[in-house]
């Protein structure tokens, strides 16, 4: 326990003090900035069935699968270059401490990206005053859509892991963790997509694969269903990936 | 430091330990310890197994077979506690680029269960020690090949561990820096017990206790210097300095020791030339050859027994071993 605090605190201050951590934090808020600020124009214009906070979180795969990886890449892959990685297993924290820290040190990175996206409804309600939309700080739809990435960011962020450790470069694991995440995301909705001719012998994938509806599940949160099967999903393939990595840093020279 | 009444009898033991890849036998049943305090040299040729093994008795890496024990604790089953009683140097040294040097040693100090309260005065003492007090809030990216070596010992050194393990600590370092870190490493003589990895066997001479020389994932010798040279050389050899020719020095030398033999090495400076004696083993004459020689009527100016170095007993038994593996 005591190896997984130092770890962590250590972590969190690299990570921190890393210009590329609040490089990836400005694109971030950036990318995002710039929907919320259409999603705004777009419903003063016209009354639309979304908020401009749904709108934003209905795009929540790209800032996924362009600014995760780059949170991810160099966790394992960059201290496997240096050699660091072994140098520290020699201490008496485990490879199983190790893999905690730099999760938990990623996971709440992600999650603090993310609550800082509710500035920019606070920003806008601010600016329009009186005659601001009470939906434009639709709490409910903040903080099941903040609450749903932190859920969901439990797999993803362990996915990002797995890739970097499986590594030495940490480019080659953003890619890799952005194919996987793509593969995730989309895969739900891709057997859904399929037309019904020709396609009859993928109809058993339907099932399976209803379960794997990011958006949907992200639908759910932000209208406050709390429904245990994408819980159990993203918990379970959660710990899945960090085992997987616990073992690829305990082999990891 | 060690609680004498707990003091196991081998602060390290490898017992049999075997790691195969695949098909390739890295290291091959063997069996070797350090006593608490001691300093041991670990030799070898390139792809010796060298490096597998220290890798081993750190934890890095999971031995085929065979056992290998920090301070009583199995390093397989029980690493970590085998973890708290040892530091383990490796070869390259791998350091953080982006931490100062306080920096690093106080992390390394915290994982490494040295209480908050004393890891100031720790890191401060391996600072000193190690002469890094100068360099102590620079970028560990900036810092030369040296000092890094430093640093590496420094951590090694921080929670007083039972057992050090240095995989070539002096290599890459000019000759002012390589006295120093001798230096350091005899201090810790009687304290901690020290294995080091190295190619420079001069400095293995002049450092350790004891010597284990492994040759193509085997232990060929081990035991002290003086052992393995009077097991390993046994015929001494003298350098002869003398104005005769080699048949005068060969016919005065029979006169003293008929299984004696010569050759002649070259010209020592105009007027004198250089030869190489050798008696049989246990000869003699060994202990008034220079009186002998003069009385044969040779004209003699310098006598030396040439006692065969840690290099010669490498070599030796490098030689051997590989005349046995032929044989069989």
């Amino acid at each position: 326990m005591r190896a997984f605090r130092v770890l962590l605190v250590h972590e969190l201050r690299m990570t921190w003090l890393s210009w590329t951590t609040w490089a990836s934090w400005a694109l971030f808020l950036a990318l995002l900035g710039t929907i919320h600020w259409y999603a705004v124009l777009a419903c003063s214009r016209t009354p639309m069935p979304w908020t401009p906070a749904e709108a934003v979180f209905r795009w929540f795969p790209l800032p996924l699968l362009c600014i995760l990886p780059l949170l991810t890449m160099r966790t394992f892959a960059e201290e496997r270059r240096a050699g660091t990685l072994g140098a520290l297993l020699t201490t008496p924290a485990s490879a199983f401490a190790v893999v905690a820290a730099k999760f938990a040190c990623t996971w709440s990175t992600w999650v603090v990206f993310w609550a800082s996206f509710a500035l920019f409804p606070l920003i806008a309600s601010e600016a329009l005053g009186a005659s601001a939309d009470p939906r434009l700080l639709d709490t409910v739809t903040l903080g099941g859509g903040v609450s749903f990435i932190a859920v969901s960011g439990l797999l993803h962020v362990a996915i990002g892991l797995l890739c970097s450790s499986r590594t030495r470069s940490p480019g080659l694991a953003a890619l890799m963790t952005f194919v996987c995440l793509l593969g995730l995301t989309v895969s739900g909705g891709l057997i859904d997509a399929l037309p019904s001719d020709g396609w009859e012998w993928l109809g058993w994938m339907k099932g399976p694969a209803e379960h794997l509806r990011t958006l949907g599940h992200l639908e759910d949160f932000a209208s406050g269903i709390i429904d245990t099967r994408p819980l159990a999903l993203y918990l379970t393939g959660c710990a899945l990936c960090l085992g997987l990595t616990v073992v690829n840093v305990e082999a990891a020279d | 430091m060690a609680d004498t009444a707990l003091q196991p009898e081998h602060a390290l033991e490898a017992a049999r330990l075997t790691k195969r890849y695949g098909r390739l036998t890295a290291v091959e049943e063997i069996s070797f310890s350090v006593a608490p305090g001691e300093i041991v040299g670990f030799l070898g040729p390139n792809g010796a197994g060298k490096s597998t093994t220290l890798r081993i008795l750190a934890g890095r890496l999971l031995a085929s077979s065979g056992r290998a024990t920090v301070w009583g604790e199995s390093v397989a089953l029980n690493p970590t506690a085998a973890k708290r009683h040892l530091a383990y140097m490796p070869e390259n040294n791998p350091l953080p680029e982006d931490l100062r040097v306080r920096e690093y040693l106080e992390l390394r100090a915290r994982l490494k269960g040295v209480e908050e309260d004393l890891i100031e005065l720790r890191v401060d003492q391996v600072m000193h020690d190690c002469d890094l007090r100068a360099r102590s809030t620079m970028l560990i990216a900036h810092l030369s090949k040296g000092f890094r070596q430093r640093v590496g010992i420094a951590d090694a050194l921080l929670a007083n561990p039972r057992v050090i393990l240095l995989d070539e600590p002096t290599i890459g370092l000019d000759p002012h820096q390589i006295l120093g870190i001798r230096d350091l490493l005899r201090s810790l003589r009687g304290k901690m017990a020290v294995l080091i990895s190295s190619h420079i066997l001069p400095e293995v001479e002049q450092v350790c206790d004891r010597v284990v020389i492994l040759n193509r994932g085997r232990i060929v010798a081990q035991g002290r210097t003086e052992d393995l040279r009077r097991d390993l050389l046994p015929t001494p050899a003298h350098r002869v300095v003398a104005a005769c020719s080699l048949a005068e020095l060969e016919t005065a030398a029979r006169s003293l020791e008929p299984g004696a033999s010569a050759a002649e090495l070259g010209m020592a400076e105009p007027g004198w030339k250089q030869f190489r004696l050798t008696l049989p083993p246990g000869s003699p004459a060994r202990d008034n050859l220079l009186a002998g020689l003069v009385r044969s009527g040779l004209r003699i100016r310098e006598v030396a027994e040439e006692r065969g170095g840690l290099e010669d007993i490498f070599l030796a038994a490098t030689r051997r071993d590989a005349r046995e593996a032929r044989a069989s």
